[in-house]
């Protein structure tokens, strides 16, 4: 079970899988042609990635439980806390520590 | 420097480290020693990635296919290295490690947050890929070596992450004060939880992606 030589050749193709998929664009892109385009996708992906991240964080949620309930709480704490005082840390912590709390009562 | 990076990347110890944790525990259950977790944290340094692994670990799945897993699983990085093209300096090792560690907590924040005028940017960022993945790294390790004798309830710590993208899409909002990449994107997600639930999120990114470029298209035509 334990076969030593078989998780580390798992290790090496998971390394060089996972760095193909982070290097690709670098690498495509690295001599400036269609600029325009790759310069407007820039500039939209973060907002767009960004948005999806969080729908993506809430989509195992079960609404229909306390989990949700809780969820929309401690996200309710961190917009609340971020838009008064905008400073991420206090929001992140303030909604996390809300969240931590509620599950484990 | 090293004070302002530790503050910037403290949500990604809070989201890293319970997650390192957990994907320590499951690995040592496979039976390997533990320093291998906290190798495969250092090399792989990718989170679904390594808990699917240790699914495949333990059915012994063959080399080809945890090659092309791995890289559908991570294939959303193609396009995170699109908005950082510019942003990682010259070719060198430095370049090549902030390519390494790019992870989707690193992505937002680099993307979002505004480096304090008195740092070099490369350097900076560098510091935040470093930081991060020694959090996870430790998380690993922590999971592997003691996961018989953790008795801290980290339940629900995973939240940070959730509470980290909820607060950069506010600051993206502040920044870009547009309303459609918002739209376009919460659309594509609508479209891709129901079509594609187990792979929603890299559905979700090429559709926004393609509508986005495909209502440019439509834009300039207008123009002419």
């Amino acid at each position: 079970m334990t076969d030593i030589s078989y998780l580390l050749l798992v290790m090496l193709v998971m390394t060089v899988a996972t760095y193909a998929t982070r290097l690709t664009p670098f690498v495509l892109f690295s001599r400036g042609q269609e600029r325009a385009l790759i310069n407007f996708i820039a500039k939209n992906t973060p907002p767009m990635i960004m948005t999806i991240l969080v729908i993506y964080m809430l989509k195992g949620v079960n609404y229909l439980s306390f989990e949700g309930v809780y969820t929309f709480i401690a996200i309710l704490v961190t917009v609340v806390f971020h838009l008064y005082k905008r400073n991420a840390l206090l929001s992140i912590i303030a909604g996390t520590a809300v969240y931590m709390v509620a599950v484990q009562m | 420097m090293i004070r302002s990076v530790i503050k910037t990347t403290l949500p990604i110890l809070f989201g890293f480290l319970p997650l390192g944790i957990a994907f320590g525990i499951l690995f040592q259950e496979l039976g390997y020693p533990w320093y291998f977790a906290t190798l495969m944290g250092i090399c792989v340094y990718a989170g679904a990635a390594q808990f699917m692994a240790v699914g495949m670990l333990g059915a012994g799945v063959g080399l080809f296919e945890i090659a092309i897993s791995t890289f559908f699983l991570n294939s959303r990085h193609l396009f995170y290295g699109l908005a950082l093209l510019n942003s990682f300096g010259s070719w060198g090792l430095r370049k090549f490690y902030l390519i390494f560690g790019l992870t989707d907590e690193t992505y937002a924040l680099m993307t979002t947050i505004k480096v304090p005028k008195e740092f070099n940017r490369e350097r900076y960022y560098f510091l935040i890929t470093l930081f991060s993945q020694s959090y996870w790294v430790l998380g690993c390790s922590i999971g592997a070596l003691a996961s018989s004798s953790l008795n801290f309830n980290t339940e629900g710590m995973d939240f940070a992450a959730t509470a980290l993208f909820t607060v950069l899409l506010i600051e993206q909002w502040l920044k870009v004060r547009k309303p459609l990449p918002f739209v376009v994107a919460f659309g594509s997600s609508c479209i891709a939880l129901i079509l594609f639930f187990q792979h929603m999120l890299l559905a979700a990114i090429v559709l926004s992606i393609t509508t986005i470029i495909f209502l440019r298209f439509i834009k300039s035509k207008q123009n002419d």
